[in-house]
């Protein structure tokens, strides 16, 4: 299991994505949707930790992970 | 005896199933994980032969390379060919474990067969790290670590093996060693499978072939994630890394298809695209819907040319890289930008209600 200590990016699993654009809520700035409504990853600059981990666990579709 | 892995390194041997990634540090990667091998003869490109072509006439140095490289005593290796093609025949035909790809453009794609041969559906996997090491698919299912190799790759590492890395360095340029197989279709003499290597024009590759006819107007090198080169373009453009780079290109899986002079390139193009939408597996929504978007977007600026167009376009292409499981969509992105640029005057002739393909059919038959 990675340690959520360190900041690191934060990737889509785009398999698992099914647009429900929570993330671009918990992650504003970062995440933003495009016309569909799937998110739209801007930079791959670590995020910090606890942002993260909330994204992640309020994603429905468990799509958000740490790379 | 020496081993197989250092002559690779000395070799700077690069895959050849058009991602060109160092084939050594895949090799060693799979030692340390005790991964099973998939050799990829699948020929997933539109256009490609040349896996065909090594099954046909150089199956034995084939299943050697493959020996050499897949681990273990009794190693575990897989020849992925499409369900019911002549490669998978004449692999079935020598005995040799066969996977067996649906006949979609995205299930040659490495994941895609990777997941096929754990019994998956045999569509792309989202690497949240390489199969290499092994892991697990998005659903939790446990992956085992899977090398796969291209089949000319393993051909080249059996070849390698025989001659050693001073002979193989003999072919192309430093940057780009080795020889490599280049397969020529289209508007075009002698279409086939032809052994060349880096540093020469894709003007002298096509002359293998008998040549770019004077009525030749555009190239595709590299397939749906290629690029569009023009019969000028082709003449000079070098055919190495870093020549196929300035055009936004590779030496991709190794394939050069020369477009059919009769039909107006913008509609050539609008059928790739057509097509490339229609071979995605549905999976990623940024694939799923933006490459229908971008075959219509397309469309519709070829019917009305206008830099509106091309800019919603090109908005269009920068949203479908780096969002799907595979690489098909930053492959199709490539292509788009590629013809963009590069029929840019024939938009300009369109715009004035014109085509040059009609000009020259005229002319063909005046």
């Amino acid at each position: 299991m990675p340690s959520t200590r360190e900041p690191r990016p934060i990737a889509v699993d785009r398999v698992l994505c099914s647009g429900h654009g929570v993330c671009a809520q918990t992650l504003p700035g970062l995440i933003s949707l495009d016309e569909w409504g799937y998110p739209v990853v801007s930079g791959a600059d670590p995020v910090d930790p606890q942002d993260a981990a909330l994204a992640i666990k309020l994603c429905p579709a468990r799509a958000l992970y740490l790379r | 005896m020496t081993d197989i892995l250092d002559a690779i390194v000395a070799a700077g041997l690069t895959g050849r199933g058009g991602a060109a990634f160092s084939t050594a540090t895949k090799v060693k990667a799979a030692r340390e994980h005790r991964a099973t091998l998939i050799v990829n003869a699948c020929d997933g490109e539109i256009g490609a032969a040349k896996d065909a072509w090594i099954v046909e006439h150089h199956l034995h140095e084939l299943v050697e390379g493959a020996a050499l490289v897949a681990p273990g005593r009794r190693p575990h290796v897989r020849y992925a060919a499409h369900r019911g093609s002549r490669t998978a025949a004449m692999l079935h035909a020598a005995g040799l474990h066969v996977l067996e790809a649906p006949h979609r453009y995205v299930s040659s794609e490495e994941t895609a067969l990777i997941s096929l041969a754990h019994g998956g559906l045999g569509r792309p996997m989202t690497k949240r790290a390489p199969f290499i090491f092994g892991g697990r698919d998005s659903q939790g299912h446990r992956i085992a670590p899977t090398l796969v190799l291209n089949a000319e790759t393993l051909w080249r590492i059996s070849q390698i093996h025989r001659n050693g890395p001073d002979w193989f360095r003999s072919f192309g340029t430093a940057a780009d060693p080795g020889p490599r197989l280049v397969a020529i279709g289209g508007h075009i003499v002698r279409p086939g499978v032809y052994e060349s290597a880096a540093g020469v024009t894709v003007g002298e590759l096509l002359d293998l072939a008998g040549g770019l006819r004077p009525e030749v107007t555009h190239v595709g090198v590299g397939g749906l994630g290629g690029v569009v080169l023009t019969a000028a373009q082709a003449r000079t453009t070098i055919w190495d890394t870093a020549g196929m780079k300035a055009h936004g290109g590779s030496m991709g899986p190794g394939l050069i298809t020369v477009w059919n002079p009769a039909e107006c390139p913008l509609e050539t193009t609008a059928r790739l695209l057509d097509y490339a939408a229609g071979e995605s597996a549905g999976q990623c929504g940024p694939c799923m819907f933006g490459l229908p978007a971008l075959a219509s977007d397309w469309r519709r600026l070829t019917e009305s040319p206008r830099p509106e167009g091309a800019q919603a376009l090109l908005r269009r292409v920068a949203l479908l890289g780096r969002r799907g499981a595979c690489a098909h969509p930053d492959g199709v992105a490539r292509f788009a930008t590629s013809a963009l640029t590069t029929l840019e005057p024939e938009f300009a002739v369109h715009a004035v209600g014109a085509c040059s393909a009609r000009r020259s059919r005229h002319a063909q038959y005046a």
